[in-house]
């Protein structure tokens, strides 16, 4: 391999066929006279622009049927001559540079084109010279060259990172994978589970339970998930009525009335609730207004009065201290006004709880959150959330309906396949990553394998095959075409 | 190919510098364009002699060979030759390519290598003497394309063999005696040759001769009447004519062998004109032929690599001393 041309940050290396560079790979430029080595990674391989070949393949592509024939080569020729048609160019973008063994961010270096030695260097090894903290490894899954991957949980502990790709390509199962990750190191995770698929965490895949089986905790609204209003403080139902119920400014002001007055009495039951609009000396309309939404909450089946049977959080979260855990709300069948009750519940409540310091601090994986996240939470949870304990992760298919100022902020990006130009031009607005890459190297990866950008691999964009996990698979599409046979 | 093998062992530079001439650009000096000025000094009439479609289907053969320079080195220049046959049988084209042969020719072996492949390709033993270095690929091209021409007279039966060229004789590449061998094995396997030249020097009334093909009605031969058959040392042993075959604006030199009578001959291109694909005037095995033998920009860095490979040479790049005088007003070809 030789250096052809350095512009900006992008170089251009000129490789043989039998070189066994893909996208992806990263080269190690190495200048020895000034023992400097400068960081590369291959982010599109294409042929050579040789002089000549337009005229060569013109005169090959009239062999056929029509003409035919033989080459009398004794000597051999032809095999260098079809290796300089064959010849290759390595698109690259510099990552860094060593020196003296040091690794820097600059790319101004501009190495001898005539002395500099080029080779491939593995993901691992090269990370090793980024690496800081090297515990709490969380597997991903192997790199090309089939070394294991590993991220820790610090670059995931007070971050914000977006996993997205197409449907069917495995966020999901990433997903899981971190979850899992973050478990085993006895931390707390919500997953705000819209198609059921985190139900099987704690159960393996021949059946059976594995061994998160007793820190999995799936909580289904109406069912085993419910809630109690004295649980509720006036800020949390005013979030519920205000930005899933759409009350009114007018309403509002009387509701808060309403409550304050049966904080007063001690009396937190839905039936109070409802006796004390009924009875309440307002504007009929006001009356009305309140009403309707009394029994969205009264209909969501969300909210009941016996005190034994409500979830509570705090409980919850306590049993998940020592161990870790991860609560899943299953959002699955649940209508899209009763999931926007439950998330303001779910996401006031956590916000009350890590304000008051009891807990510590919550990974929460929001799937396709757009669908139950109110267009006030985006801003919230990237500032000030993170700043209370809340470190957001997004899962999604729909990159673009994540905000731009979320990809700027993102720490890391987990990128699987995205063939859509539009995806990926969304997606390459992340601050840590430059877009040729995003769109070069995400457009062919196959399923299962995801980008990991950022600061989980230390802004080394690295392509990973995401590791098998032993969790039984939900969330499956029901098909019509199944074969009943087997 | 032992001869290319034994001029590359000899190497004892450790450069090879890659030719300068742009690559695009025609590096041989070919048989066609190796023949000599002849001025016609006392030209009589063209007749134009109106061609028709034979029925009469024949095989078609034709040669061509290309030379190209690779590069120097410090003792000597790196060349390359390599010949395509192109032949048609039954409304399919076959080829055969030979090559290429890389050589290096120095001041020391340059003698040597000329008289054995001169020797090897003529039966002739008089001690030639070698061209100079700058055109020895060429010279080695032309002996190379002699001797694939003779394989070709000595195999072929009853077909129309195409030359690239003319049937001039009585130059150091073609000799008279052996271009004469070359036409009488054609005709006694009842097969005959036709020599088209795509550039020819043949000027009447100051004109270029193909240039009186213009207003002609093709398929046609103009003949020249009373065209002199030398010119001191030089032998015509074609009668000339120019060919316009088909409609368009190109017609060309065409010699056919004298020594056939004159109404076969025509019956020939009569023939050439049912058997062969005819573009612009020009038959389509030899266009082929040209085709396969010529070398492409790819092909010189491949051969370049091939000998730095072989024979452990650093490919280095000396300055160009137009470009280092002149500037961006160096251009064209060096010297």
């Amino acid at each position: 391999m030789r250096l052809y041309k350095k512009e900006g940050n992008s170089i251009q290396i000129l490789s043989s066929p039998k070189d066994d560079v893909e996208k992806g790979d990263y080269l190690i430029v190495e200048d020895t006279n000034v023992n400097r080595k400068l960081i590369t990674q291959v982010i599109d391989v294409q042929f050579a622009s040789v002089p000549g070949l337009l005229e060569e393949l013109l005169r090959d592509s009239t062999t056929g049927e029509q003409i035919y024939g033989e080459n009398f080569d004794p000597l051999g020729v032809s095999s260098h001559i079809n290796h300089i048609q064959d010849a290759r160019m390595l698109l690259c973008k510099i990552r860094g540079t060593i020196l003296n063994d040091k690794l820097r961010v600059n790319s101004s270096w501009l190495p001898s084109r005539s002395k500099s030695g080029i080779t491939k260097i593995s993901i691992n090894s090269l990370l090793a010279h980024a690496r800081g903290k090297e515990d709490l490894s969380i597997n991903i899954g192997e790199t090309k060259d089939g070394s294991p991957l590993n991220i820790t949980a610090h670059d995931l502990d007070g971050r914000l990172n977006i996993i997205t790709g197409k449907k069917g390509t495995g966020k999901s199962h990433l997903s899981k994978l971190l979850v899992l990750g973050l478990v085993d190191y006895k931390a707390t995770v919500v997953v705000l589970d819209l198609n059921g698929e985190y139900a099987g965490l704690g159960l393996s895949a021949k059946g059976g339970g594995n061994k998160y089986s007793d820190r999995v905790y799936v909580l289904t609204p109406g069912a085993n998930f419910r809630v109690s209003l004295s649980q509720m403080g006036l800020s949390v139902i005013l979030k519920i009525l205000v930005h899933a119920l759409d009350l009114p400014g007018t309403s509002t002001r009387e509701f808060k009335r309403i409550w304050k007055s049966l904080s007063q009495q001690g009396k937190f039951t839905l039936q109070d609730l409802g006796e004390a609009i009924r009875k309440c000396s307002c504007n009929m309309h006001v009356r009305d207004a309140l009403f309707s939404r009394y029994y969205s909450l009264v209909n969501s089946g969300f909210f009941t009065d016996d005190e034994e049977s409500a979830t509570s959080f705090e409980k919850l979260f306590d049993e998940t201290r020592d161990n870790g855990g991860a609560l899943v709300i299953n959002l699955k069948d649940v209508s899209s006004i009763d999931r926007q009750i439950v998330l303001e519940y779910t996401l006031g409540n956590l916000v009350k709880l890590l304000n008051q310091w009891k807990i510590k601090s919550v990974f929460l994986f929001a799937e396709e959150a757009h669908l139950y996240l109110r267009e006030t939470y985006w801003d919230d949870i990237v500032t000030r959330m993170r700043h209370f304990g809340l470190f957001t992760n997004f899962v999604t298919n729909q990159p673009d309906t994540i905000k731009e100022n979320i990809y700027r902020q993102a720490d890391s990006i987990f990128l699987f396949n995205f063939t859509n130009e539009r995806d990926l031009e969304t997606v390459s607005k992340a601050a840590r990553v430059d877009s040729e890459t995003v769109k070069s190297i995400a457009q062919e990866l196959p399923p299962h394998h995801c980008l990991l950008i950022g600061r989980a691999v230390k802004d080394f964009p690295v392509m990973v095959k995401v590791r098998a996990l032993d969790i039984k698979t939900m969330g499956q599409t029901r098909l019509f075409f199944t074969n009943t046979d087997s | 190919m032992e001869l290319s093998l034994s001029s590359l062992k000899n190497i004892e530079s450790k450069y090879l510098q890659p030719n300068q001439t742009p690559l695009n650009q025609p590096a041989t000096e070919h048989i066609a364009d190796a023949t000599p000025i002849m001025k016609i000094q006392h030209p009589s009439t063209i007749k134009t002699i109106p061609l028709e479609h034979s029925l009469d289907e024949r095989p078609v053969v034709a040669v061509d060979v290309s030379s190209i320079r690779i590069g120097e080195t410090e003792t000597g220049v790196l060349c390359a030759i390599r010949g395509a046959i192109v032949w048609k049988e039954k409304n399919r084209y076959r080829y055969q390519r030979i090559g290429p042969f890389p050589f290096h020719i120095t001041e020391q072996n340059k003698k040597e290598i000329y008289k054995l492949f001169r020797n090897h390709h003529f039966e002739i033993s008089e001690d030639p003497r070698a061209p100079s270095i700058t055109n020895i690929q060429a010279r080695m091209g032309n002996l190379l394309e002699r001797w694939l021409q003779l394989g070709i007279s000595c195999s072929a039966y009853g077909t129309i063999i195409l030359w690239d060229g003319s049937m001039t004789a009585g130059m150091v590449d073609s000799p008279v005696d052996e271009m004469s061998r070359l036409l009488e094995i054609a005709r006694n396997r009842l097969s005959i040759v036709l020599a088209f030249s795509k550039n020819t020097t043949l000027r009447f009334s100051g004109h270029k001769l193909t240039d009186y093909a213009e207003k002609a009605e093709p398929p046609c031969l103009l003949q020249i009447n009373d065209f002199p058959s030398s010119s001191g040392p030089i032998i015509l042993l074609g009668d000339v004519y120019v060919a316009k075959l088909t409609p368009g604006v190109c017609s060309f030199r065409l010699d056919i062998d004298r020594k056939v009578p004159r109404e076969r001959g025509i019956e020939a291109v009569q023939s050439l004109l049912r058997s062969d694909l005819l573009v612009q005037s020009y038959p389509e095995t030899l266009r082929l032929a040209h085709i396969f033998s010529t070398f492409t920009a790819t092909e010189v860095i491949g051969i370049q690599r091939f000998i730095a490979q072989q024979y452990g040479l650093k490919i280095v790049m000396r300055p160009n001393v137009r470009r280092l005088l002149f500037g961006p007003f160096g251009k064209g070809a060096e010297g």
